[in-house]
């Protein structure tokens, strides 16, 4: 088991964001969290990465209790739905800023960063774009340059929020098709939220259900259509 | 063809002259004035006058207060804007309200506070006097005043900068495992220096021109605690005005500059130009 | 409806979790002690309120407390409230108020309409030297008071060989250190005031409600009235008051212009430095809480305006 969330609750003044709330994710799984906006799977994302901070529960990275951790010790790889691209550096320097802030001892010299770098845009097929800015790229090119920074810093998981949500539907399904076999050759286990059913079905391993901050359900796609366990779950997976 | 939208021509005419009249009496009036009466007497009389020790003494310490005053409203300033836009916390609004305090209120008042505090008879005066410490009259006197009332510039020009970028990229660096010193040098700080550098400008012009501030708590003492306004003023009393009006040149000059960086930086839309002047 | 809201109500019972591994122990029941996700809240914060305390917050509470303690001079807490009381309303301080914040007013009104007239030709008209002009209209903010004052005494003292010198003589108008000059001063202050409030509002006016008020048969001089007058207006006295309030504290120039005689053309700043450089501590306190009050006053409507005009708009 990679990631483990266990009983976590999490409010926005009176607002309750997520409501006890407990998830496992086996390694080398790419699993989906669906639900309508405002059902809470963001906020889960954000609190495993440790971009939000849980009223109640606990965390878990591959055994270890990273509950009071920050952010930056946990470095989860997190591919934020608007980017978040450095607008100021160019995509190589993106890129590379993650092992640049390594500690001293563990950071890689610069011909090691090159290399990683230029690894990092083959297999984006960007290999020409490094010294563009961010503002020079496409969408889907951001996308991907947010997904290799990610990737950078070799994460123990890969958390996407809405990755393809900003990305006209031809662009959406090349990048779908990408990441799926990425995931594939790699077996990086990966989240992403998701509030496009086809998205999840297609892409995740299994897929989490989610309404007014809570788990509705667990499953392989196959499983949830043929046997969705409540009202809720029939209903929005018919739409 | 006439649109319907488009002002009858005589009031077009009329309000562009009207502005044009006072823009110039108003405005570039008295900017050529200062430059005819500090050239009157010729180019020798007014290197003369700026080098003198009157001048000298007065251009050194009105450099040192802005080089205390400058970097210590800078550090403020961006401390600010960063709890203030990062975080959400009780009493922040009241922290932003606060800041604002000293554009509203007289400069002159910014300077009795601190002599209500460390006059011969203010609060702490006594004290000080045992101790042989010499607050007012004296440069930290003069520093302290400067601070309160240049206090908010760079503050009140980075909130809404760094309110515009939100936390987005903060955040990413921290996923990628930056520290709080990495995040803000490498991700932060690109992304407001202009910002910081406008505060600093309209800072740094506030501070080396305050008259009314400093005059209350300098003392007037010739070579030794006159600021270059307060020497302009010393100068003038002393029927001095070609003094005056050639110690005013050099500030003027100082005050152009500035109005070139902080148009420049507007135009190009590095800084944003405050709804709210002060 | 029914059947979603009873699923939520039995909540994650119904996530098929694996319980073995995940029994709400008692430390996983603990509220987390990190309270925020960025770095350095409690450094950046700290620094702030200390400074903001050093160099604002706590001397403004000893010109607070001034104005209420016994001294020396003044050993019982009535006779310190009586003493601000005789210096705040003696006859010097009425006629300084009513210098300051009279000629004040009519400068932040006279600048009103200046303000207006350049904010719209900047905005609506096109001509040469535009920009030129815009960068101009900062001009008040980067020069020094004193500077401002010297060359504006200069220009109208009667023997300054300027306009004051020509009015002087040809009209017998002296304007420097009289409340002419005051005026003058105060209008030059605050200048950018409107202007710089009014231009963005005025930019953002849309053409298209112009466009349609013509369109319905109005005159340009009806649209103007009805249409963009009412539009601009918050901003208009938005700008008013903060020209109001740079003015009455203003000091630096009018020392220069006005020759500060007590009773014809002392302002209220000057009069506090002559209460301090008497050592009169509590009656320099006692003028200065009633100036601080006014910019509170101002404050409050300047706030109060825009909350207006905030709502009217979220209201339309």
């Amino acid at each position: 088991m990679s990631v483990a969330v266990s009983h976590i609750s999490k409010r926005f003044e009176t607002f309750a964001a997520l409501r006890n709330v407990s998830l496992e994710v086996k390694t080398g799984e790419l699993l989906a969290l669906l639900g309508p906006s405002g059902s809470g799977k963001t906020t889960l994302l954000r609190i495993i990465a440790g971009l939000e901070i849980p009223d109640e529960g606990r965390i878990s990275f591959v055994g270890e209790d990273v509950t009071e951790k920050s952010a930056y010790e946990r470095k989860a790889g997190f591919v934020f739905q608007a980017y978040a691209l450095f607008q100021h550096m160019t995509v190589f320097e993106n890129i590379a800023f993650g092992l640049r802030v390594l500690p001293r001892k563990k950071r890689p010299n610069a011909q090691a960063v090159t290399k990683r770098v230029n690894e990092l845009l083959e297999l984006i097929q960007l290999p020409e774009f490094g010294h563009r800015f961010p503002s020079q790229l496409s969408g889907g090119q951001r996308q991907r340059v947010a997904l290799a920074r990610a990737l950078a810093i070799e994460p123990r998981v890969l958390l996407l929020d809405e990755p393809f949500g900003a990305l006209d539907a031809k662009v959406r399904k090349d990048l779908r098709n990408w990441l799926r076999h990425f995931h594939d050759q790699t077996h990086l286990t990966s989240l992403f939220v998701t509030h496009d059913q086809e998205e999840a079905f297609e892409l995740a391993d299994r897929v989490v259900v989610f309404n007014e901050g809570s788990i509705q359900q667990i499953g392989v796609p196959s499983e949830l259509r043929q046997n969705p366990s409540n009202e809720f779950v029939r209903t929005f997976l018919e739409v | 063809m006439k649109r319907a939208t488009s002002d009858h021509w005589l009031m077009r005419y009329l309000f562009i002259g009207v502005m044009f009249a006072f823009i110039v009496i108003f405005l570039i009036f008295p900017v050529c004035v200062v430059l005819i009466e500090a050239l009157q007497g010729g180019l020798k009389f007014y290197f003369n006058t700026l080098l003198s020790t009157h001048s000298l003494t007065a251009i050194r310490l009105t450099l040192l207060v802005a080089l205390a005053v400058v970097p210590l409203n800078t550090i403020f300033g961006i401390c600010a804007a960063w709890a203030v836009t990062h975080f959400k916390f009780r009493g922040k609004g009241l922290l932003i309200s606060l800041i604002e305090i000293p554009l509203w209120v007289s400069p002159v008042i910014g300077g009795l506070v601190f002599a209500l505090l460390f006059g011969r008879r203010g609060w702490l005066g006594p004290w000080l006097d045992d101790h042989n410490i010499q607050i007012l009259f004296a440069y930290p006197g003069i520093v302290l005043a400067t601070a309160f009332v240049t206090f908010p510039f760079v503050a009140r020009g980075l909130i809404p900068l760094m309110q515009a970028q939100g936390s987005a990229e903060e955040e990413a660096a921290l996923t990628l495992g930056a520290n709080g010193w990495q995040l803000f040098w490498r991700v932060s700080f690109p992304k407001i220096k202009w910002g910081v550098l406008y505060g600093m400008i309209l800072c740094n012009a506030r501070a080396m021109g305050e008259f009314g501030a400093v005059s209350v708590v300098a003392g007037n003492i010739e070579d030794q605690t006159n600021t270059m306004p307060l020497q302009i003023e010393q100068y003038y009393l002393n029927f001095g005005l070609p003094q005056a009006f050639t110690l005013a040149s050099l500030l003027l000059i100082l005050s152009v500059i500035t109005l070139a960086i902080k148009i420049g930086l507007e135009w190009r839309r590095l800084a944003p130009n405050m709804a709210r002047p002060h | 409806m029914n059947a979603v809201s009873t699923s939520i109500e039995k909540g994650y019972s119904l996530a098929p979790v694996d319980t073995d591994q995940l029994q709400p122990q008692p430390s996983s029941r603990r509220v987390n002690r990190r309270r925020h996700i960025l770095p350095g809240f409690r450094l950046t914060l700290g620094f702030a309120v200390f400074y903001l305390s050093a160099i604002v917050l706590i001397p403004l509470l000893a010109l607070l407390l001034r104005a209420f303690t016994p001294t020396t001079d003044y050993p019982s807490v009535y006779q310190v409230l009586k003493h601000v009381y005789d210096v705040a309303t003696d006859e010097r301080a009425l006629d300084s108020y009513r210098l300051s914040f009279g000629i004040s007013f009519a400068a932040a009104l006279l600048n009103g309409v200046f303000g207006f007239i350049a904010a719209w030709a900047l905005t609506r008209y096109q001509f040469p030297g535009k920009k030129a002009i815009d960068a101009l209209v900062d001009l008040p903010f980067a020069m020094p008071t004193s500077v401002a004052g010297l060359a504006l005494t200069q220009i109208f003292s009667n023997n300054g060989g300027y306009i004051g010198q020509f009015l002087h003589e040809h009209l017998n108008w002296q304007i420097a250190y009289t409340p002419w000059g005051i005026l003058i001063a105060l209008t030059f202050i605050g200048f950018p005031f409107v202007v710089r409030t009014l231009q963005p509002v005025i930019t953002d006016l849309s053409v298209e409600v112009e466009e349609a008020a013509a369109c319905l048969g109005a005159t340009r001089w009806q649209t103007f009235r009805r249409v963009i007058l009412p539009a601009v207006r918050p901003a208009l006295i938005t700008g008013i008051m903060l020209a109001f309030g740079r003015a009455v504290g203003e000091y630096g120039s009018i020392v220069f212009i006005s020759g500060n005689m007590p009773y014809r053309t002392e302002i209220t700043p000057h009069l506090i430095i002559m209460k301090l450089e008497e050592f009169d501590y509590v009656g320099a306190a006692g003028l200065g809480l009633v100036m601080l009050a006014v910019s509170f006053c101002i404050v409050a409507t300047v706030n109060f305006v825009q909350y207006l005009s905030a709502r009217r708009r979220g209201l339309t």
